[in-house]
């Protein structure tokens, strides 16, 4: 399986950077009344319900000749121009079989489509202003290849994928296509557009596809300056913890190779007990606590994205890390599962209702 | 994503790839390659070098040009076309264009749109090919182009998959399928004549007959085994030695030459048809002449002709002549009266009598007193003839390769070389005659002809060209007189090959004339081209009635629309049964065909089976929600899996018991 990434090669580039901007207008009715965009989607939900798993069928698939297909009509009309003029049957022959080719294209680049399966695989989660990728698989049955698929979310690049036809009757592969995302939370993404202009680029198909995709958004991570040790006050012993490394002498423990010597328990080891070292300790509370309140006299979302940036930065210094939020709180830990939930709890946040 | 990295320059320049570029240079190339004898050599060289630019931008060895430089390119084409072409009303200048608008865009082939918008221009440039040539070979080679160019538009939208091999497979299987929609419209479609005039092919050089006659003229012409005409007889066919073309008449001598002036314009001057009415008996030969490309307006007939075809005018001269110089083949009807059955007037005007004795003031002055001796001796013009047809028979011999002539060519022929081919003997004739007073003029046509059998027409060669001559008698008006046929009788009746055997053909590379299997060959292939011009390259609106006549039995509207309608319909069929066909996966083994017909009763019953349900989950589901069908669902789930998983022949016999008896909505009510 070939799966272009759409960053990867420049080649697709440019010729779809046009039809990438019509598609945006189409979609978001830039270039209609918002009435009729607004008829059109309820027209396409009711037409292409959002469902887990789509399969592609001439229910679903629209063809219409391409610019370039237009063209073509001009040069067959052209053609038949000289060919009436000059009386020519041999022109009137070219202009017929390109003709012909006209006829029998749109099946071909319907062919191509139709039959395909999509599901969504898995969607990864993303901070916003980032890109959310969703894994979409593809599979077809029957021996045809598929060639030359893009999806595509309006506006985006998306992905070109290629399902090689194989003899044991079944095509199968999967793409990954990005999405920029802006606002945090949990997105409800828009259709996706699945495009095929094989095999000569005359005639397009496609279709507007809504696999009932979800993304879970973070905040956009925002700078708040270094990690904040110890800036949150303690509430209650339990959850004080004494840190090494303070001034207030904490209490002994036993002496390891390479522990200072300056702090060796020598009174304790005179009196004939095993060598100790004294720990000190400070006084404030020692675990990292990521809390809304030092953020205090920010907006809610700059608070969200601080605290996010501070996430990240935490588990980068592989610290222990703990979030506390309005109502809510998540005690200290480290790792991939920890991380994910304090980020959803950001995430989720709801965005009004929390006053200082 | 990477949007800002997109539009700089030097990602650009790589937009298209390399098989994309080769894919269209190959194109353009073979588009082109046709067109290299007529385009002008400057173009092709400016064509190689644009190409090269392109190719070395490519690897980022040089830049795209920038505007200066594409100005200076546009300025320097546009002066050489001026340069090169001085009228810009006529094909070859058009299509010159269309090569320099391909050149200029190679330089600046940037995005896939220009890619496109060149391989458009590919596909018209293809097609004006068949403007100067409508053979088979150049047909083939039309429809080789449009494979190689649709190969080229799969390229451009191929992924990295696409190799040279499948991209031609694949358009040549597109292709296949335009071919019956192709052969349909063909058929159909409604021929308009010309909307509006357009510059003809004047390029090519004449060939054939030519307005003049000098010694050696009608003998080069010998060397040539070209077709010529090609002559379908509706009736009786003419014996050989009746069949004499004639394309036009010579009555101007300066004493070397026999000329027609005026005989290329003389369309628009010529008298109209009404003016020499036809006889009212029926014409002896209705004939269909095909000729080939001559670049000349005259055309060829038995005397007397009369052609109802558009665009044929009929002159005094008992001639026929086209509206312009023939650069295409042309096929017109004729109909032909022998010259006693016309019952015209029997007087020379004086213009005719003064253009028709015409001499030069000098010269050739044994001839003249030859001629005036026999007219001293009392003898009519018919006896003068026949005197100087047994001079020629007694002492002459005919031959390819006569002696050179000098000033006095009359003279030197007559009485000291006598050895000549038709012209020599048309012209010496002629000049006698005239020297004694009798009105005479050249003809140059056509003598004789190729029979081909199973085809049924007269195939003429340009070796059947011949020369002879015609005489004024005041009772009979025009007469035919062949001084060749005095000579060698076998000229007029099996024609060249015969009358001058060692010396036909002799500067031939090959003599392949000479090898009957060869030359049956030949005449096998003349026959595949007369029918190739036949069926396809004169298909008119006439034979489209025809045609559709024989098919639909009356051409109404209705019958149209079926006729077109049905074709289309049953091809639709095919596709989405062939669409229906490729999209179905391996066949499933018979228990499991089974147990999915009980998932779809089940469903019917209103308990569908979920995507990833395993069937033993499923079966319990079905007990906990219709436990009157349990049993038998848990029955069946089980006999499913004996079936497909522990290879028991038995289990799927009785899952196809269990099933026959199954019916879940009547079971539940």
């Amino acid at each position: 399986m070939f799966i272009k990434s759409a960053n990867g090669t420049g080649a697709d580039v440019g010729a779809d950077e046009a039809s990438t901007k019509k598609i945006r207008g189409f979609l978001f009715g830039k270039r209609w009344s918002p009435l009729f965009s607004q008829r059109w989607r309820r027209w396409l939900g009711r037409r292409l319900p959002p469902s887990q798993s789509v399969t592609l069928d001439h229910r679903k698939l629209f063809v219409l000749p391409t610019s370039a297909g237009l063209g073509f009509l001009l040069v067959i009309f052209l053609l038949w121009l000289l060919g009436t003029n000059y009386t020519n049957n041999l022109v009137f022959a070219t202009a017929f079989l390109l003709l012909g080719l006209l006829v029998v294209l749109p099946v071909h680049t319907f062919a191509n489509l139709s039959g395909l399966r999509l599901q969504l695989h898995e969607t990864l989660p993303t901070f916003a202003g980032d890109y959310a990728q969703a894994k979409i698989s593809l599979s077809a049955t029957g021996k045809r290849s598929r060639e030359q698929i893009r999806l595509a979310w309006p506006g985006e690049e998306g992905a070109l994928v290629d399902l090689p036809g194989e003899t044991k009757g079944s095509t199968a592969g999967e793409v990954n296509i990005d999405l920029p995302l802006v606002r945090r939370g949990r997105v409800r993404a828009p259709r996706f557009r699945i495009e095929s202009r094989f095999p000569l680029g005359l005639f397009k198909c496609w279709s507007w596809i809504d696999l009932d995709i979800e993304f879970l958004v973070y905040p956009q991570p925002k700078s708040a300056g270094p990690l904040p040790y110890g800036a949150s006050a303690a509430e209650g012993d339990q959850a004080r913890t004494w840190s090494v490394g303070g001034d207030d002498f904490a209490g002994l423990k036993n002496y390891q190779p390479g522990d200072s010597l300056r702090h060796v328990a020598w009174k304790q080891y005179a009196a004939g007990r095993d060598l100790y070292s004294k720990e000190y300790a400070s006084g404030n509370d020692a675990r990292l606590w990521l809390d809304w309140d030092l953020l205090a006299g920010r907006d809610v979302e700059t608070r969200l994205s601080n605290l996010c940036a501070w996430v990240l930065d935490a588990e980068r210094a592989q610290v222990a890390y703990g979030l506390r939020l309005p109502g809510k709180t998540v005690a200290p830990g480290l790792g991939v599962a920890h991380k994910q939930r304090v980020l959803s709890l950001l995430a989720l946040f709801p965005v009004q209702g929390v006053s200082q | 994503m990477t949007s800002a990295l997109i539009t700089t320059p030097s990602q650009r320049q790589s937009l298209l790839p390399r098989e994309s570029l080769t894919w269209i240079f190959a194109a353009q190339l073979a588009v082109l390659l046709p067109h290299f004898t007529h385009l002008p050599l400057w173009l092709v060289g400016a064509w190689c070098i644009a190409v090269y630019w392109r190719l070395e931008v490519f690897h980022g060895r040089r830049e795209i040009p920038g505007r200066l430089a594409k100005l200076l390119a546009v300025s320097l084409v546009v002066a050489g076309l001026a340069l090169t072409y001085r009228r810009w009303f006529a094909l070859e200048p058009m299509v010159a264009l269309l090569a320099v608008s391909f050149t200029l865009k190679n330089i600046e082939l940037v995005s896939r749109r220009d890619a496109m918008l060149s391989l458009m221009l590919a596909y018209f440039l293809a097609a004006t090919l068949f403007v100067f040539e409508q053979t088979i070979p150049y047909a083939l080679y039309g429809l080789f182009c449009a494979v190689i160019i649709t190969a080229a538009l799969i390229a451009q939208h191929g992924g990295s998959r696409a190799g040279p091999g499948r991209a031609l497979g694949l358009s040549t299987k597109l292709l296949a399928q335009a071919v019956p929609i192709m052969l349909l419209l063909f058929v159909v479609m409604p021929r308009l004549g010309p909307l509006w005039a357009v510059p003809q092919n004047t390029a090519g050089a004449s060939t054939g007959v030519s307005d003049s006659m000098s010694p050696g003229d009608f003998s080069n012409l010998s060397k040539s085994d070209k077709p010529a005409l090609r002559i379908t007889f509706d009736g009786p066919l003419p014996p050989p030695e009746q069949r004499y073309w004639r394309g036009l008449v010579y009555t101007h001598f300066d004493g070397r030459r026999w000329s027609e002036p005026g005989a290329r314009g003389s369309f628009a001057n010529q008298g109209s048809r009404s003016e020499r009415p036809l006889p009212a008996v029926g014409p002896r030969y209705r004939y269909q002449v095909i000729q080939e490309p001559t670049h000349n307006p005259w055309l060829f007939a038995l005397a007397r002709p009369n052609s109802e075809s558009v665009g044929v005018r009929e002159t005094s001269d008992d001639t026929l002549i086209y509206k312009m110089p023939i650069s295409n083949r042309l096929a017109y009807q004729v109909h032909s009266w022998p010259r006693e059955s016309v019952s015209g007037s029997k007087t020379l005007s004086v213009w005719e009598q003064r253009r028709h004795l015409q001499l030069p003031n000098g010269g050739n002055l044994k001839a003249r007193q030859w001629a005036e001796a026999r007219l001293s001796e009392g003898l009519g013009a018919e006896e003068i003839s026949s005197r100087l047809l047994a001079l020629y028979n007694r002492s002459f011999t005919y031959t390819l390769r006569p002696p050179l002539l000098g000033k006095n060519s009359v003279d030197e022929f007559l009485f000291s070389t006598r050895q000549g081919f038709c012209e020599h003997f048309a012209s010496s004739y002629v000049f006698t005659m005239r020297a004694a007073g009798v009105p005479a003029r050249v003809v140059g046509g056509y003598q004789g002809g190729e029979w081909v059998e199973q085809q049924e027409y007269l195939l003429v060669r340009q070796y059947d060209a011949h020369a002879w001559a015609e005489i004024w008698l005041p009772q009979r008006g025009w007469v035919r007189v062949d001084p060749t046929a005095a000579v060698a009788p076998e000229r007029i009746r099996d024609g060249l090959q015969s009358a001058a055997a060692e010396e036909f053909m002799q500067d031939a590379l090959l003599p392949l004339h000479k090898i009957a299997f060869v030359s049956r060959l030949r005449l096998q292939w003349d026959m595949i081209n007369y029918r190739w011009y036949q069926t396809v390259v004169s298909f008119d609106a006439e034979r489209q009635q025809g045609i559709l006549q024989r098919l639909l039995g009356e051409v109404s509207p209705l019958r149209l629309a079926l006729f077109i309608a049905a074709p289309v319909l049953l091809a639709l069929i095919g596709l989405l049964l062939w669409l229906n066909f490729s999209n179905r996966g391996p066949a499933l083994p018979p228990a499991s065909r089974l147990y999915l017909r009980f998932c779809r009763r089940m469903a019917r019953a209103g308990i569908a089976r979920n995507p990833a349900e395993t069937p033993g989950d499923y079966a319990r589901r079905v007990e906990l929600e219709l436990p009157r069908l349990g049993p038998m669902a848990l029955r069946i789930t089980a006999a499913y899996e004996k079936a497909a998983y522990g290879d028991d022949a038995g289990a799927e016999k009785q899952l196809r018991r269990l099933l026959r008896g199954f019916w879940p909505i009547r079971l539940a009510r």
